[in-house]
């Protein structure tokens, strides 16, 4: 993994850049946070985060000339914030006296402040923190310059000296009533190490450095109103603390420039769109200042302008409360980490991959392909916690065994003879077609696995159907069967290592078959197919129902609204998401779109395995997918309908309504176990290999000579643990014959264990006879060596 | 591997009728190779581990092993 590139990217996601309020204050000041303090009502607070920032804020806060407010998104959607007024507000119901300064050792070197108004004062201020012995010459008998234009209006005297006295106070040497002028400038850079002369008027008009305010190479520099060629305050305080900096670099001798790219006002990179901003209107205030109810209401108004799109889109970066930048910097501290805790592990594990937040993102970051990466990199490190994906990828190989992997091209004539008789060959469209078997498959149907395990009894009708509708079309094409899995596990789990098993038996078939079509009834088969084996021509089961006409059954026609929930793997697929409306709109129902759809689609929390690695995290998926809309859900992924189904939220599989059972809306749905589903696939290879091949599997399921009796709640916990039936059937058979088990004299039940591959199994039941009544299931990875 | 365990249970082994004992017993886990004191048969030494055990302390240890 190239971590420098991708910290790179960690740098283009916008969520820290600043909202353009504190963009264009010279001084910077953390407008959103202020704002929030005041919404809360803390204004003690609120004063302490505008005090961070601004200098002499007592003073600045009254008579600050704002030029934030002008650039407020608010300010077309109801008005812009009154941030000064805000500020007003905050002085008076926040202002507390400031800790007595610490004073500093003043040894690295001497600065001369000439004209102690404000600008003066600010920069006199900022290099005595800096621990430099600072002298102001001021030509009258007070300092505080423009700022007594003030007194009386918007402050008063008593204010202005009180805080003034900050500057005797820290031990600032002032002399009152001494002019320095041109003439005897000279004199004063020659005894000093530096010189700012911020006078407000100067009789020689010098060249000033627009970034760091000094005059060519020398050690004078000019802030104030010589400056900023203008009467804002909060500009002049601006350039005595940025003519701070630069003094204090110059007299250390660093970089003049380095990292000052966004002092003063700058340009922020973040755009907030204002499209779905409701407008309030400014809050009026009823006297002079805002009162604190007032001041709330006018704070409540602002928008916090983020950028937090992706994050408003995904509940996983919801859960973990992360931003792609910070995401970013995890992994990259996860991938280098050495010795020490991987904390990151469980967070790679949880996002689904499912693409919404490059969607979303204004500069199109994406974290599933980083996701992916990272999981591939902890593969190959043997850095991925077993725990996350074993029971999926265990599966998977269940998949691939001969229990369910099953390729069959189109019966030929010769095995079908028995059908070409009256009157099945005249009203049966599949007879029809395999009548007109040419040999050669032109489509190959692959259902994918999951379709397989929950939609078993709909893949031999779809079988007949595609047979009898693209036979009367295309004449010469046969229609084969593939079931298998693409691998899709394999991918999302970073195993790269599996991947050939499933990638290159899909090939060698395809190329035996002679290159058929795939037709695929999978948005991840779609997806991986588009990933692994580009070669191979797919076309979506959707798109040939709503090409060739759906298959004749006796389906009523509905009524309903439904909602569609499309896929995420395949959400770039515009095909898929036209056939699949149209599909819906041809049976009479009407949808209603969500707003997270097509290329926006939410995942429904399957994807990536996150219900395996993280259930928490997959249930949130679902969640929040089940409350976009009241309606009932329409999907066309075996996966979607699962997860859905198992957060309570009713939902359809398109093969649902097309075959018409869609049936009975008040009766709960049920729920597949893992076992049913591996069971599905093993009965649909031999009802499939039966039915249409003719052909008899000899049964290679175990039989065992007890009956074992499992509660719902059993069941559920079997669920919950990743435990299967045949677990807990082969922990049972092994007590029974060992007779390797505990037993408890007070319950009279039996507790056994077995290990299987990699982890320890453990059931405690009740034994009558044959009958085995399961009391619990529990397991474990740790080894127990038994010796 | 720390860890505190029952040390009495009235579960026995049902194959050699003897109550159980606690005892140093080997356990393993990727990298990790631990003795903890665990109850086992003292004839046949099978291992008995309870839900709370399994689901608890070894699980912990288990997921803070994975993320080393």
């Amino acid at each position: 993994m190239d971590l420098d590139a991708l910290l790179e990217m960690s740098n283009q996601c916008i969520h820290s850049e600043p909202p353009v309020c504190m963009a264009s204050c010279p001084v910077h000041m953390d407008v959103i946070a202020f704002v929030t303090e005041i919404e809360k009502g803390d204004f003690a607070k609120a004063y302490k985060v505008m005090e961070a920032k601004i200098p002499f804020s007592r003073l600045i806060g009254k008579i600050c000339d704002h030029p934030c407010e002008s650039h407020c998104v608010r300010k077309e959607v109801g008005g812009s914030i009154r941030i000064s007024e805000l500020e007003k507000t905050a002085i008076d119901l926040g202002y507390t006296s400031p800790k007595k300064p610490l004073l500093m050792p003043k040894n690295k070197g001497t600065v001369a402040v000439i004209g102690g108004g404000l600008s003066g004062c600010v920069a006199a201020i900022e290099l005595d923190k800096k621990g430099y012995n600072v002298t102001i010459y001021e030509k009258t008998d007070r300092l505080g310059g423009s700022l007594w234009a003030y007194e009386g209006q918007d402050l008063e005297s008593a204010i202005i000296e009180e805080e003034l006295s900050v500057i005797a106070k820290k031990g600032i040497t002032v002399w009152y009533n001494t002019e320095v002028t041109e003439a005897n400038l000279q004199t004063y850079i020659e005894k000093y190490d530096a010189l700012y002369l911020g006078t407000g008027a100067w009789s020689k008009a010098y060249a000033i450095h627009p970034e760091t305010f000094q005059v060519n190479d020398t050690s004078l520099f000019i802030g104030g109103t010589l400056q900023t060629q203008n009467h804002s305050s909060i500009f002049s305080a601006s350039s005595g603390k940025r003519a701070a900096v630069s003094i204090d670099r110059y007299i250390t001798k660093t970089s003049m420039s380095a990292s000052r790219e966004r002092e003063g006002v700058f340009e922020t990179k973040l755009d907030y769109k204002i499209d779905t901003v409701q407008p309030i209107v400014e809050v009026a205030k009823t006297a002079s200042v805002y009162s604190e109810s007032e001041v709330q209401e006018e704070a409540s108004r602002c928008l916090k302008c983020q950028c937090d799109a992706c994050i408003k889109a995904c509940v996983h970066m919801q859960r973990f409360s992360i931003t792609p930048d910070r995401y970013i910097r995890s992994i990259n501290h996860n991938e280098r980490i050495v010795l020490g805790n991987r904390s990151a592990n469980l967070m790679i594990n949880s996002c689904t991959e499912c693409g919404l937040c490059k969607e979303v993102c204004p500069f199109g970051i994406g974290m599933k392909d980083i996701i992916h990466a990272t999981r591939q990199s902890m593969v190959e490190r043997g850095k991925m916690p077993i725990s996350a994906h074993d029971f999926a990828l265990k599966d998977m190989q269940f998949s691939h065994s001969d229990y369910f992997s099953l390729v069959r091209k189109q019966p030929s004539k010769e095995q079908s003879k028995n059908l070409f008789y009256y009157p099945v060959i005249a009203f049966s469209q599949y007879a029809r077609g395999l009548y007109k078997g040419s040999g050669k498959t032109g489509y190959l149907f692959y259902p994918g696995c999951q379709l397989s395990s929950t939609h078993t009894d709909y893949i031999g009708a779809i079988y007949k159907y595609l047979v009898g509708v693209i036979k009367e079309k295309e004449a010469d094409n046969d229609v084969g069967l593939y079931l298998g899995c693409c691998g899709a596990p394999a991918d999302w789990a970073g195993r790269l290592d599996l991947m050939p098993e499933s990638v290159e038996k899909i090939h060698k078939t395809w190329e035996e078959m002679g290159e058929p079509t795939f037709i695929l009834a999978c948005s991840s088969c779609a997806s991986t197919f588009e990933k692994y084996l580009p070669m191979i021509k797919t076309i979506s089961l959707w798109e040939v129902f709503a090409t060739y006409g759906l298959p004749e059954v006796d389906i009523k026609k509905g009524k309903r609204e439904l909602c569609i929930h499309d896929a995420c793997a395949t959400r770039h697929n515009a095909k898929i998401h036209e056939s699949v409306r149209s599909i819906v709109k041809t049976l009479g129902y009407s949808v209603e779109e969500l707003e997270y759809a097509k290329e926006k689609a939410k995942c429904c929390g399957y994807g990536g395995l996150v219900a395996c690695a993280n259930p928490e995290q997959a249930e949130d998926f679902v969640q929040d997918r089940a409350h976009e809309s009241e309606h009932d859900v329409l999907v066309y992924c075996a996966m979607c309908k699962d997860m859905l189904v198992k957060g309570n939220k009713r939902a359809y599989h398109i093969l649902d309504i097309i075959y018409g059972n869609e049936i009975n809306p008040d009766a709960p749905q049920k729920m597949l176990t893992l076992s049913e589903r591996q069971n599905n696939r093993k009965r649909l290879k031999q009802q499939l290999l039966k039915e249409i091949w003719n052909e008899e599997e000899s049964d290679m399921s175990k039989t065992y000579d007890f009956t074992l009796h499992l509660s719902d709640a059993i069941i559920a916990l079997m669920e919950k643990r990743f435990i299967l039936l045949s677990d807990v059937e082969k922990v049972v058979e092994h007590s029974l014959t060992c007779k390797e088990r505990f037993y408890n004299p007070e319950t009279l039940d039996f507790l056994a264990r077995l290990r299987v591959n990699n982890v320890t199994f453990w059931v405690k039941y009740e034994e009558h006879g044959s009958d085995i009544t399961v009391k619990d299931v529990y397991s474990h990875r740790m080894e127990v060596v038994e010796d | 591997m720390e860890t505190k365990t029952e040390t009495t249970t009235t579960w026995m082994c049902d194959k050699c009728h003897k109550a159980l004992v606690s005892q140093k017993v080997k356990v393993r886990y990727l990298e990790g190779n631990f003795e903890v004191e665990l109850l086992k048969c003292p004839t046949c030494n099978m291992v008995f581990i309870s839900e709370d055990l399994a689901l608890g302390k070894i699980l912990e240890v288990e997921k803070s092993l994975e993320d080393k």
